[in-house]
């Protein structure tokens, strides 16, 4: 039989290099007379039965035979195979083998062994160890590691804690009642693979991965979702730790931690953080994320709708917040079950919504654009009064020019403010104009704002003097604001005021020019002496008026450039008066206190009652260039009247926009003698003004005959 | 069908021919479970077969172990499905018959689904299903040797007979034991455990049997149908009920597509 059977490669079962005779002695010696290792040798001759040979004391013991009565006698005299093979089996020559055996002693008792049969080389004899099949010791340690086990199954069936255990990768051996009673499922489904058909889709790659790291030694943490036996999701804090079984395989001891109630908890947080608490819509953090998302696919069709409520501050003002508050709640129901699944609706804030729609299709975002409409015009009783909401909805579709969902909103927004423009209650498109302006203007203010940064917006003034008996003595300048674009060119007041007061840079365009007003003052002080007008008029937006600020910061700008308030006067028009007159009266009223001055600008335009215009502390009124212009046409009644109105009320008048002698003539008749225009003079430079007056104040020349 | 009785020394014989062609796998055979000396070494031993080791790395891969492509050292492949079923592999190779054209009919499907059967059911017998795995994987290597010394005759008792103790019984009548426990004395022969050895030999009779002799069962309902049924419960000592048997044959079904695509049978 051929040598190479033998196990190849593995040094334990090579030969070993024949030894010495006395060292061969030497062992035999201490083997033969060793009780605690049970040794005979046998032969095997072929064909014949194995004979034993030889045997040693610890073998005559087990045996409880004299080894006189051993020797030579056949070995299935004593020893059998226990599965009743032939022993012949056990005697390989290329190998050792191992066999459960079972002995017969002297006294008829059957003891199982096992039995180590290594062939002596190159010889007809095999060595026999004889072993019980297991030592006290190895009882006891196998009783021992059975009460483990059983300790560590009791323990982790008995846990509260959801626990799963795999001996190898995924396969799970054991779960425990906990588990079963978080998925709602018996044992045997979670066994073996079956557990992973309750991981969430979702979660599961990331579970595999997890076990990997921890297959690999490592202890790991990781939330999963399962979804139990009634579909329901439970989240989940995994906590891996690996688990070597020898001969086994690697698994791993994972337990579970239940945190669906926190992650609802968390979640509901996270809503009311994301969703607004009146109309529960989300707000504008999820309007973002949510288009954000969307704008990731180039190829996804997106368009943007943004809604306002046309007239929505009347019913809160008329019928109490309460009841604007139940508009927007019905609002936002109506705009919640108007659009289609996936379309989203926020609130943008106050009275505005924004709903995004899936789709690039021009007809279809109209369409849902028209139902909104349609369905919002739906009339709603709120505190007993029909109310028939309307509102402008501006339209944009997802261009190559929107980069973000800021791009996306501007436009929304601006096709909005179109709409409302148009006339309210109707959908406007984005189209190109109105996006070009609103950018135009966009632009523009930035420039504003640099302007003002840098003060860049100069101030010109128009004298208004004092025809008395033929005389003409300078009363004041008003100062008007200018603004050179470094690149349009110079901007009209009225275009670049507007702005401020659109975009909020109204309070810096205010104080800028007061400041500037009164530097000026100063400084012709200095220059002119007596010749330096007696005093500077500088009109105040209406927005200023709401500002409780306002007369500090005139009074601290006339103190720093160390004038006499007297020398100030502030000039505010009709209109702007009449959209708050508490507070505007209020304001005139302390700065009347502080010794400044103050004007009714655009006199006649408004709507002033008598009766109020008898209790504003006003020091002029200035009659509206439109009066003056038609003096000359023969429609004198107005300006006339507005004089007289004054004089009985015992207030200055100023009339502006005279161009020409004759109006100048006509206006000294009606008894107004303080006149601004064309006619007395063109707005001047500071440096220019000192000239005019030193030049004895010349009226400039003119075309009228 | 008259006995011939079995050279059993003959068939020793041939199993250490068979060793000398396969030396990797006769080394790993070899290597008895306390002398394991860790994945690493393991994995350097399999690196001389390659057959072997993409077996290892395959079934590691595989969805039996909800790794799928997860695994991709052969050290890691073996530490995940463990020394016990590395050696099974590698036996069944030394065997000689992963690769034999002549085996008894169904072997490997036979096989699979008893590896399938007795690793689900492995748990409920206090076996864990990496041993389970191997001992059903194992169990059939009996009949390959009883096809290799008596071809004909084999092939006409697995004709006449159905798997389970009918079988065994034809099996012991004309060989003197029956495939489960030759392949008990071929894995004593390799120094295999005494517990695996004893599992085995107790497949037709005996308690230390009921895991793989209700594997048998459970894998003669899946490969033959029509077949006459023996009560669970008395093959299973009581362990497993008819009641349990959809839901595990279930699980055994999609458990035999894993392992067949893992093992290339």
């Amino acid at each position: 039989m051929p040598n190479t059977a033998t196990p190849c490669g593995d040094p334990r079962h090579r030969h070993l290099p024949r030894q010495p005779g006395d060292v061969v002695a030497a062992v035999l010696h201490a083997a033969a007379a060793d009780t605690d290792i049970a040794l005979l040798v046998a032969e095997l001759d072929p064909g014949a039965e194995p004979v034993v040979r030889w045997i040693n004391l610890g073998a005559t013991e087990l045996l409880g035979r004299a080894a006189s009565d051993l020797e030579a006698r056949p070995l299935e005299a004593f020893l059998r195979r226990s599965d009743g093979g032939s022993l012949a089996t056990m005697f390989r020559r290329e190998r050792p083998t191992s066999t459960a055996v079972t002995l017969r002693t002297a006294v008829g008792e059957l003891v199982p062994c096992r039995a180590s049969a290594i062939p002596a080389p190159e010889s007809r004899l095999w060595t026999l160890r004889i072993d019980p099949a297991q030592t006290d010791l190895e009882l006891a340690l196998r009783a021992s590691a059975d009460a483990h086990e059983h300790r560590f199954k009791t323990l982790a069936e008995r846990s509260p804690v959801p626990t799963m255990m795999s001996e190898q990768g995924m396969r799970l051996g054991h779960v425990n009642d906990a588990l079963c009673g978080l998925l709602g499922v018996p044992a045997d489904k979670l066994i073996g693979m079956g557990w992973t058909a309750y991981a969430h889709p979702e979660d599961l790659d990331a579970i595999t991965t997890t076990v990997v790291a921890v297959l690999a030694g490592a202890e790991r943490e990781t939330e999963a979702r399962f979804v139990d036996s009634a579909h329901r999701v439970r989240y989940t804090n995994m906590r891996f730790t690996p688990l070597h079984t020898p001969g086994v395989g690697d698994g791993f001891v994972a337990t579970l931690e239940d945190v669906t109630e926190r992650r609802a908890f968390e979640e509901q947080l996270n809503h009311q953080a994301t969703h607004d608490s009146l109309t529960g819509l989300p707000r504008r953090t999820r309007l973002w994320e949510h288009i954000s998302t969307a704008m990731a696919d180039p190829e996804a069709g997106l368009t943007c709708m943004f809604l306002d409520l046309d007239n929505f501050k009347v019913v809160n003002d008329s019928l109490g917040h309460t009841a604007g508050d139940a508009l927007l709640v019905e609002i936002a129901h109506r705009l919640s079950s108007s659009v289609r699944p996936g379309d989203l609706v926020a609130r943008f804030g106050g009275d505005e919504f924004v709903v995004v729609c899936s789709t690039g299709s021009l007809d279809t975002a109209l369409e849902v654009a028209e139902r909104i409409l349609g369905v919002l015009s739906e009339p709603v009783v709120l505190e007993g009064v029909e109310i028939h909401p309307r509102a402008s909805i501006g339209v944009v579709l997802r261009g190559p020019d929107h980069h973000s969902a800021d791009d996306l909103i501007r436009d929304c927004d601006i096709a909005m403010y179109e709409a409302k423009s148009r006339g309210k209650g109707r959908v406007t498109l984005l189209d190109e104009r109105a996006r070009n302006d609103a950018c135009d203007t966009l632009s523009l203010v930035a420039d504003l704002r640099q302007a003002l940064e840098e003060r860049r917006i100069t101030l010109c003034y128009q004298p208004i003097v004092r025809h008395r008996g033929g005389q003409t003595e300078l009363a004041s300048v008003e100062a008007l604001a200018r603004w050179q674009h470094p690149e349009r060119g110079a901007i009209p007041a009225d275009v670049f005021v507007r702005l401020a007061e659109e975009h909020g840079l109204v309070k810096e365009l205010g104080e800028l020019v007061l400041d500037a007003a009164c530097a000026a003052m100063s400084a012709w002080q200095d220059e002119l002496g007596p010749l330096a007008p007696p005093r500077v008029n500088v009109n105040l937006s209406a927005l200023q008026m709401s500002d409780h600020q306002l007369v500090a910061s005139v009074e601290r700008t006339i103190e720093r450039h160390g004038l006499c308030p007297e020398r100030v006067c502030l000039e505010i028009t009709e209109s702007a008066l009449m959209k708050d007159p508490g507070t505007a009266s209020l304001i005139l009223g302390r700065l009347r206190d502080h010794g400044v001055q103050v004007a009714i600008d655009d006199f006649g335009t408004g709507y002033s009652s008598l009766a109020y215009l008898r209790r504003l502390p006003v020091n002029y009124l200035k009659v509206d260039r439109s009066f003056v212009a038609e003096l000359q046409e023969g429609h004198t009644a107005v300006a006339q009247a507005v004089i007289s109105l004054a004089h009985s009320l015992g207030i200055d008048v100023v009339a502006e926009g005279v161009e020409t002698p004759a109006q100048t003539l006509m206006l000294e008749q009606m008894g107004c003698s303080l006149l601004q225009g064309f006619g007395i003079s063109l707005p001047l430079t500071a440096a220019d003004l000192v000239d005019w007056r030193r030049s004895g104040c010349p009226a400039p020349p003119t075309d009228t005959p | 069908m008259r006995a011939v009785g079995l050279d059993l020394a003959a068939t020793l014989d041939s199993l250490d021919q068979m060793a000398s062609q396969r030396p990797v796998a006769a080394q790993i055979v070899a290597t008895s479970n306390e002398e394991n000396a860790g994945a690493a070494e393991l994995a350097a031993m399999l690196g001389a077969d390659v057959a072997l080791a993409a077996k290892v790395m395959k079934l590691a891969n595989s969805a039996y172990f909800g790794l799928s492509g997860k695994v991709t050292s052969l050290p890691f492949a073996v530490t995940v499905v463990g020394f016990n079923t590395v050696r099974s592999i590698a036996t069944v190779a030394l065997a000689g018959i992963d690769g034999a054209k002549a085996l008894p009919d169904g072997f490997w499907d036979t096989s699979v689904h008893l590896a399938a059967a007795c690793g689900t059911l492995g748990p409920q017998f206090g076996t864990t299903t990496a041993d389970a795995l191997c001992l059903g994987l194992l169990a059939p290597l009996g009949s390959a040797l009883l096809h290799q010394a008596d071809t004909d005759g084999y092939d006409d008792l697995v004709a006449s007979t159905d798997l389970g103790p009918q079988r065994f019984e034809a099996e012991r009548q004309r060989y003197g034991l029956s495939s489960p426990q030759l392949t008990a004395v071929a894995l004593e022969h390799w120094r295999f455990s005494a517990a695996m050895v004893t599992v085995l030999r107790e497949v037709p009779n005996g308690p230390e049997g009921a895991l793989v002799r209700t594997a048998y069962e459970l894998t003669g309902r899946l490969v033959a149908p029509g077949r006459p049924r023996t009560p669970l419960a008395g093959l299973s000592l009581n362990r497993v009920t008819e009641s349990q048997a959809p839901a595990r044959l279930a699980v055994i079904r999609a458990d035999v597509a894993a392992l067949r695509t893992a093992l290339g049978l």
